[in-house]
């Protein structure tokens, strides 16, 4: 007897006859009401501010969009493995920079910025950069100028340098030397600013003219009490906000000289005594691949917590501590039913917290009570971003 | 008692480069980033040296004090103390061996962790094998003293896969370079 398949194509032996045989079916009325189909391709809206993005995770590609409010996958930006994403100020691109070889894991290694229509998400076009750093995906190795007009990509190879690209008119402009330094901070009319192994900040100014570099003063402990690189930064107020490994809070001022805060606790914001550096010390701190989001609206800032020594910073979060900044006060703590390793907090009317684990399971809580509102198996295991407010 | 050489350490692993590469821009890059900047902190060198060796278990980390020397397989390894990745000991390699295949990185992030049997700190390079997918054996993600990207050679997340003829991450070795104290 012939295989099936050898059956279908002796029947349908050319494509013609099949779209022949395709077009006589499509007369024939079903008695369910079930018509013939022809395949199409959605577009979606332009990002809003209740969406989030979440990256697939390590070895994974993709970046699924969901709807805070309703758990709903929207869409995915086709990011690659090690990419960073970041999203156009006027919504109409997703920028992705990221790093492919010519055979797979081998051959040319090419570095760019994608361009992807925030609509069709199709790919519009690719910047050739010269170098970016490869590491599992952060919010801050990839960020634009307010206006959208400049992005800079942060470089190291092994040296550190931050590749300024102009996303208007398409094209790869300078690669700026930044020694010592990483996790690019926004800088409105300035440039960008960034941290450093020396505990200053830099701040580059006209990144992409003479990019003069300053620094700030000292002002944390870069070895013994680190800032995470995963910070908040408000674009209304122009403040970015930063936590140390210890749970110490600061804020930053952003400018051509950013003024910066003399931190306080998280610890103490909650009632307890400040966390300490010392082993054999068991408190809370803050924690997880990525530890804090922040909503502009309340400007309130979500740490993911756990109990432990110092050094247990990549440990996953067990409760979700809110902070309101301004009044220095833990307002809200909400326990976890399953540790978190990523955490975003959407930045519509009514926020949402999106969280995950490292299998991929997604939940997304009301940022003010923490009540579950969906579940969402295999939303993707890396970090979370969240639209910007409208 | 021997105190720990900054020097003697940096030109250890300079050395160990230049021993373990042939290609030039990769060099003369990683030649920029500590020559252009003069504060690029040998971290681990600098702490060992202001920090008073206190083994105690109330000056250990949690890490530390439940560390053993008998099983490199296991995540709680001494060598472990900052590594981030699959284990290439469980991956065909060895603890400074990389599997079959691989190719290893001339340069790495950097531990400094302590060995339980004589209570002595030593510097460990955790140098990646590269050029074959992720082995996605034994997992760690050990972080003691483990810093962000502006510190980049205390950060375990980094790929560093440089100077080599692909960089894909395969998994991550634990090379004993010597003595930190």
């Amino acid at each position: 007897m012939k295989p099936h398949s050898a059956y279908v194509y002796g029947m349908c032996a050319t494509i013609a006859a099949c779209a022949v045989s395709a077009g006589s079916a499509a007369l024939a009325k079903d008695p369910h009401g079930l018509e013939p189909e022809e395949s199409d391709v959605v577009t979606i809206s332009p990002p809003k501010p209740d969406w989030f993005f979440v990256r697939g995770g390590w070895n994974v590609d993709g970046t699924g969009i969901y709807d805070g409010k309703t758990g709903k996958m929207l869409g995915m930006v086709a990011s690659s493995q090690l990419s960073d994403m970041a999203i156009d100020p006027a919504g109409k691109y997703y920028y992705v920079s990221e790093t492919i070889w010519s055979k797979g894991n081998r051959g040319t290694r090419q570095d760019m910025v994608s361009v992807y229509d925030s609509s069709s998400l199709k790919l519009v076009s690719e910047i050739a950069i010269p170098n970016r750093i490869l590491v599992n995906e952060r919010e801050h190795n990839f960020i634009l100028a307010d206006d959208g007009k400049l992005g800079f990509v942060y470089n190291f190879s092994p040296a550190s340098a931050v590749n300024v690209v102009d996303l208007a008119k398409r094209k790869f402009v300078k690669t700026v030397e930044l020694p010592g330094c990483a996790a690019l901070i926004p800088n409105p009319g300035v440039g960008f600013s960034a941290l450093c192994s020396d505990g200053s900040m830099a701040t580059v100014a006209a990144p992409a003219g003479k990019a003069q570099i300053t620094h700030s003063a000292s002002f944390f402990p870069a070895n013994d009490d680190p800032i995470f690189e995963n910070f908040a930064y408000d674009k209304a107020k122009n403040l970015a906000i930063f936590v140390s490994y210890t749970g110490l809070v600061y804020t930053a001022k952003m400018g051509a000289s950013p003024v910066i805060s003399a931190p306080f606790s998280l610890q103490e914001a909650a009632g307890y005594a400040p966390a300490s550096t010392k082993p054999l010390s068991v408190d809370w701190y803050p924690g997880s691949r990525q530890p804090m989001a922040y909503n502009a609206t309340t400007g309130e800032v979500f740490v993911l917590m756990h109990m432990g020594e110092y050094w247990s910073h990549k440990a996953f979060g067990d409760e979700i501590w809110v902070l309101d900044v301004a009044n220095r006060k833990v307002a809200r703590r909400f326990p976890l039913k399953d540790p978190a390793a990523h955490i975003g907090v959407s930045q519509g009317a009514e926020a949402m917290i999106f969280i995950n684990d490292e299998k991929g399971k997604g939940t997304i809580l009301d940022a003010r009570t923490g009540e579950e509102k969906h579940s969402i198996d295999a939303a993707g295991s890396g970090i979370i971003v969240a639209a910007a407010g409208s | 008692m021997k105190r720990f050489d900054a020097d003697a350490i940096g030109e250890k692993l300079l050395r160990k480069l230049a021993g373990h590469t042939s290609r030039r821009s990769m060099v003369s890059r990683l030649g920029l980033a500590l020559v252009a900047a003069p504060a690029f902190p040998l971290l681990p060198v600098s702490r060992a040296e202001a920090a008073k060796p206190d083994r105690s278990p109330e000056a250990k980390t949690a890490f530390a004090r439940n560390a053993q020397t008998q099983d490199d397989t296991k995540c709680d390894y001494w060598r472990y103390c900052a590594i981030d990745g699959a284990l290439c000991s469980c991956c065909g390699g060895g603890i400074h061996s990389c599997p079959a295949g691989a190719e290893p990185s001339p340069v790495s992030w950097v531990g400094t962790c302590i060995n339980p049997d004589n209570g002595k700190a030593y510097l460990i390079a955790y140098r990646d094998c590269c050029g074959k997918p992720t082995c996605n054996q034994c997992g760690c993600d050990n972080a003691d003293r483990e810093t962000q990207l502006y510190t980049p050679q205390l950060n375990n997340d980094i790929i560093w896969c440089f100077g080599t003829q692909s960089m894909q991450y395969h998994c991550s070795t634990a090379v004993l370079v010597g003595g930190a104290e």
